[in-house]
């Protein structure tokens, strides 16, 4: 069982990158004792413009806080897309959002395009995209437990509310979209 | 029961006073004392904050609490001291070149945010300290240790400064009218919120000496018959008014304090239930 | 927000307001500027649900001078910041040292000069945080290099400011301050919280700038001592003083009180230093890159050992000399041209090459550029 992930989540401001990396984090470290650290790197505008969230997750120590060797990245956006694209480890796989990206590249490197952000409006707001993306990268990873990000997504939002309820479900929905489109982290071949 | 004195307040073995002959500053400081005495401040509740500059000693020869800082920022170490703890009498007593030129923009903000502090700005034109240099409040065409060729600026009137920043009770007076400076200073003290009293008075060392008013006598003379008061002000053109004093009370309206409303702000909150990130 | 104990995985800038309330800190005045503002907003949400003030001043002169002024009435007081706010804080931190009022600034440091990369991380303020303000003074900086340590830090820097009577800077930087870690809330002893004590002595008596038998209490206004505080060079009473031998006594004080406690001011953590051939002496974010870089060397049978300065300031001359001396060499990264550099530099002396890897390009020190000047000093020391 792998147990250090190192995952970027890249896309624009605003759309809630910086949440659910903190929420994989919460339910690493909170709900499975693991140690995690998530740094982002932003511009001076609060939304629109290039922005990318670097967060590991081990079972040790974490020393350097920013990804050195990606297993995953995350990519919400054609400008992410195309900035990840060209700089992405041999062994790390790309999820990008196909509703979004369209101009695909195929420079030899393992990408999957997922309907993010169709799941996230056909459940009820196109904004929860950011927990469609987490339920997909908690699946395939298997870095923490649905349960434990389900716990960590109560802890943010009042108990049983609308926005509660929106969240669980987008992220339930990206765990079905990785179960139904996506090699298991066994198939992409991480060990 | 004996009555409480000024002098109560007052270091005797202080004095004498290190200001100039002729300066105001005494005169302020007895009006200041007086005050405290009529309206038996406790020593132990009180802390007058000093600035930086010949009003900023007044602190040697006060003896409640004191906090002598840096030049321009009496107002906001008051702030914090009333804050910390709302049960104190805070008096900030600052100059022209310290509380309205320098320290500008601690005033606009004191006055708006409203806290319970009492500011007594003494404004004598220059900045007699460091020689005379022109201030915020020189008059323009007046002559100071940097303005030879007189001085091309127009200066604040604080009074509506304050005003407009919002502060509920503003007034001038000035040494020359000791009975009435009396009357503001009480009043200003009794005011609960941010209360501004200006006091015009003579530097004859400095200011005086380049403009025709070298002894205490002829800058006396000088703000007398340039004082007006409010009523008399209102009859006159904008023409006439121009380089008067005005004297008397500008603004006394009745408004919740700062640390009123941060008590309720406290209730408040403590009534709210931590939410998280986007609630 | 429901956690499992006191585990949490939040902002090291969350972790200083945290650990600030947890000192028993009640009073914070501040102006929002990045990459600090999170210490702010938290402090606006949890201080007045304690009873305590938060309030936002219209610049940084204005908010250290509440902050002090608020510490004398007897709140423990903070405020947070960075380089472009900390250098209009200088003025008044001479009064926080000059009056002794304890008081902790957190200076959350961005890349300059000036406005700088406003968003980026830089470690340019090593040198302002000990000279910023003018004249003689001693300082107590502290240095977080994980979101435990902002917390845990920003606890003993309010202990520190109480026992010293001294403002302390807690010196974090962009990466610390932004970065979401693990923290555990532990319970404090009691010792861990310092308690201003009121004076002893009636107060009649009592001098609050007494000097000898240790640092004297400060009392509070409102308190039964009614007492003078002053920026100008003054007495043991507080009354402004120009005679030459006093100014001399108090202005070596300044320094005194804080050089001569080094020993229980000086904090230091030592990373396989017994057999190391090189010594990487760091401090804040640049931390973490020195043990990845150590753990990565140590893996190819390289001694490499790190030497991590918790306190700044006063400088851990002591600890760098005994970490340094069987050293083959030396290696400093630090994000500046070299401000820590030198000070090991002088400790060290010239006979083992201390080397820095210097960065202002607002991106951390990866391990690999530690350990590319590692082989490169190799290289020459054959």
């Amino acid at each position: 069982m792998k147990d250090r992930w190192e995952i970027i989540l890249s896309g624009v401001g605003g759309q809630g990158l910086i949440l659910s990396g903190t929420i994989l984090g919460e339910a690493a470290v909170v709900y499975e004792g693991k140690n995690a650290t998530l740094t982002s790197s932003y511009g001076t505008e609060t939304r629109g413009t290039f922005t990318k969230s670097d967060i590991i997750i081990s079972s040790g120590d974490i020393y350097f806080p920013e990804v050195t060797k990606a297993d995953i990245v995350l990519a919400l956006a054609p400008v992410a897309y195309d900035r990840c694209i060209s700089d992405m480890d041999k062994d790390a796989v790309l999820i990008y959002d196909s509703d979004l990206i369209t101009d695909v590249k195929n420079t030899g490197v393992r990408q999957y395009g997922c309907p993010i952000t169709q799941t996230a409006r056909r459940l009820g707001n196109a904004t929860a995209a950011n927990l469609v993306a987490l339920g997909i990268i908690a699946r395939m990873t298997g870095v923490v437990s649905e349960t434990s990000v389900i716990k960590a997504i109560g802890d943010r939002f009042p108990a049983k509310s609308q926005v509660a309820e929106l969240n669980i479900k987008a992220f339930k929905g990206g765990v079905i979209i990785c179960k139904i489109n996506l090699y298991t982290g066994q198939g992409v071949g991480w060990k | 029961m004996s009555s409480i004195k000024y002098d109560d307040y007052l270091l005797k073995d202080k004095l004498p006073l290190f200001w100039c002959g002729g300066c105001g500053n005494g005169n302020v400081l007895g009006s200041i004392l007086r005050a405290f005495a009529n309206l038996k401040f406790k020593r132990q509740k009180t802390v007058v904050v000093t600035g930086i500059g010949c009003w900023g000693k007044a602190d040697d020869y006060i003896n409640t609490n004191t906090f002598h800082g840096t030049h321009g920022r009496a107002l906001a170490f008051a702030t914090g001291i009333k804050l910390a703890n709302p049960d104190l009498n805070v008096i900030a007593l600052m100059g022209d070149g310290d509380g309205a030129t320098i320290g500008g923009n601690h005033l606009i903000h004191a006055a708006r945010r409203n806290v319970d502090i009492t500011a007594v700005l003494v404004n004598n034109f220059n900045y007699g300290m460091t020689g005379g240099q022109y201030s915020g409040t020189t008059p323009e065409h007046s002559f100071t240790s940097t303005s030879r060729y007189g001085h091309i600026e127009e200066g604040f009137d604080l009074c509506k400064l304050a005003a407009a920043a919002g502060a509920p009770f503003v007034a001038r007076g000035t040494v020359y009218g000791i009975t009435q400076l009396d009357k503001l200073v009480e009043q200003a003290l009794c005011k609960k919120g941010f209360s501004f009293v200006e006091v015009i008075t003579p530097c004859p060392t400095h200011f005086g000496r380049l403009n025709g008013l070298k002894t205490a006598s002829l800058m006396l003379n000088w703000i007398k018959e340039n004082s007006v008061t409010k009523n008399q002000a209102e009859k006159m053109s904008d023409g006439e008014i121009r380089g008067k004093f005005v004297t008397g009370v500008f603004v006394d309206v009745d408004k919740e304090d700062y640390s009123t409303r941060y008590k309720k702000l406290q209730q408040r909150a403590a009534e709210a239930v931590e939410g998280g990130c986007d609630k | 927000m429901t956690v499992k104990g006191n585990v949490r995985f939040i902002q090291g800038n969350e972790a200083m307001a945290e650990g600030a309330l947890a000192a028993g800190a009640r009073f914070f005045a501040g102006y929002p500027i990045t990459p600090s503002s999170e210490i702010a907003e938290v402090s606006s949400r949890r201080l007045p649900k304690l009873g305590g003030v938060y309030v936002q001043m219209e610049d940084e002169i204005g908010s250290i001078a509440a902050v002090i002024g608020a510490s004398v009435a007897g709140k423990k007081s903070f405020t947070a910041t960075s380089g472009p706010g900390f250098s209009l804080m200088q003025e008044n931190l001479g009064v926080a040292v000059m009056a002794e009022v304890p008081c902790v600034i957190i200076n959350v440091q961005r890349s300059g000069p000036s406005t700088g990369l406003a968003t980026k991380p830089a470690q340019g303020d090593v040198m302002q945080c000990r000279w910023g303000t003018h004249g003689d003074h001693g300082i107590i900086v502290l240095s977080p290099s994980s979101v435990q340590d902002c917390y845990d830090l920003t606890i003993k820097a309010f202990s520190l400011a109480e026992e010293y009577r001294t403002p302390v800077i807690l010196l974090a930087d962009e990466i610390v301050g932004h970065m979401r870690e693990k923290v555990v809330f532990q319970e404090l002893q009691t010792d861990e919280i310092k308690v201003r004590k009121a004076p002893g002595c009636s107060p009649e008596y009592y001098k609050p700038f007494r000097l000898g038998e240790g640092v004297t209490p400060l009392a509070c206004y409102g308190g039964e001592h009614v007492f003078r505080v002053s920026g100008s060079t003054h007495d043991e009473w507080g009354f402004a003083c120009s005679r030459p031998g006093n100014a001399e006594k108090y202005i070596r004080h300044y320094t005194e009180k804080i050089e001569n406690n080094r020993d229980r001011i000086v904090l230091t953590r030592e990373y396989n230093l017994s057999d190391a051939e090189y010594t990487i002496v760091t401090f804040g974010c640049t931390t973490r890159s020195a043990l990845e870089a150590m753990y990565i060397a140590r893996s190819t049978g390289k001694r490499v050992g790190v030497l991590e300065l918790v306190t700044l300031w006063p400088f851990a001359e002591e600890s760098v000399m005994e970490a340094c001396q069987n050293a083959r060499a030396v290696i400093v990264p630090e994000m500046n041209l070299g401000q820590v550099l030198r000070e090991v530099q002088r400790v060290v002396g010239r006979n083992i090459p201390v080397v820095g890897v210097n960065k202002v390009d607002s991106k951390a020190i990866r391990p690999a550029e530690i350990l590319d000047k590692i082989r490169e000093v190799e290289t020459c020391l054959v």
